[in-house]
């Protein structure tokens, strides 16, 4: 077991290390294009299949980059912003879906797998040794022929 | 039951449910989720109609409207609904108000459009920039919204119209006489 504490040592200082160095470079305030860029994405192009926003050139898209551009520059907050779309569209506009409960519920379905899984190895008999059947016939054929010899 | 039986149960408690959802997910338009413009105020606007003169929802005030979204485009879905519309503006004459806007639409395409299947004679704004179609969260036409008297969105049509959709729908804003 003490073999593997120095490579996990190292392994988790590697990805401490670089989170902190991930973090540090996304430390500066993205500027007002990067959030209208950043909501953009989330949100759903309305004549488009499955596009963002941000990805799509049809009209409808550039007039609503032009609204979260607008409303940002007003003082509004992204979430002002998206709730702004949401109340015109529905929820159908969000790419990713807000509420919790569909990112919950595959997370907890993976983890009651899992600990189901875990329970049913665990409770698993380990395979029966060999049965001592093949020894008990062989002793007896040598037996048998032994005392056929000595016979 | 024993815990063995009970194992075979598993496959259709997973497998049932899984099947629904992908038949019934996969059997409907995305687009078509209910407005959540239906019971709030409509969105306020003023545009220009095809006529050059300029049309503001206050000038609706006090009486129903339908506003539909259409383009000369959009074949055959505003082709096959254009009857309906013009039946139900001469139908119910001056107790409703019906608005063409078009959705990203030329004024001459439409004038074009109006030309060749008729014209009802109710007026069409232009939707410069498609404003008002965010505004009412439009995805793509026909759509069209159904405002009552007291300037509430109560209805909605995602597609095409029929005489009866037109019908049951028009029973959202319009009095119990007058339908």
């Amino acid at each position: 077991m003490s073999r593997w504490i120095a490579p996990a040592a190292a392994v988790a200082l590697l990805a401490a290390v670089s989170v902190g160095v991930i973090v540090a470079a996304q430390a500066p305030e993205p500027t007002s294009a990067e959030r209208a860029d950043a909501i953009a994405r989330e949100l759903r192009c309305p004549d488009c299949q499955g596009l963002s926003v941000a990805d799509s050139p049809t009209l409808p898209a550039a007039e609503i980059r032009r609204q979260i551009d607008e409303q940002l520059a007003a003082g509004a907050s992204p979430d002002e912003v998206r709730a702004h779309f949401v109340a015109r569209y529905g929820e159908w506009i969000l790419l990713a879906p807000s509420s919790p409960v569909v990112w919950v519920v595959p997370l907890a379905v993976v983890v009651v797998a899992g600990a189901g899984m875990i329970v049913w190895l665990a409770r698993r008999r380990p395979p029966a040794p060999p049965a001592a059947r093949p020894d008990e016939v062989l002793r007896h054929r040598l037996h048998d022929e032994a005392e056929a010899l000595d016979a | 039951m024993t815990p063995k039986g009970l194992r075979w149960l598993l496959v259709p408690l997973l497998v049932v449910p899984l099947g629904w959802l992908l038949f019934t997910g996969f059997g409907r338009d995305p687009r078509e989720v209910a407005s959540p413009l239906i019971g709030k105020p409509a969105p306020d606007w003023t545009l220009t109609t095809l006529d050059g003169e300029a049309l503001s929802s206050a000038d609706l005030a006090g009486r129903p409207y339908v506003l539909n979204f259409w383009a000369s485009w959009c074949i055959p879905a505003c082709v096959d609904e254009h009857p309906v519309l013009a039946s139900a503006h001469d139908r119910h004459g001056d107790d409703l108000l019906m608005i063409g806007v078009l959705y990203q639409d030329a004024p001459a395409d439409a004038e074009g459009f109006l030309a060749h299947y008729g014209d009802a004679g109710y007026p069409h704004v232009i939707d410069d920039g498609g404003r008002l179609a965010i505004e009412y969260g439009v995805t793509g036409p026909p759509e069209t919204f159904f405002v009552d008297a007291d300037g509430i969105v109560r209805d909605k049509q995602f597609g095409p119209l029929t005489d009866e959709l037109m019908a049951d729908r028009l029973g959202a804003i319009l009095g119990a006489a007058s339908r």
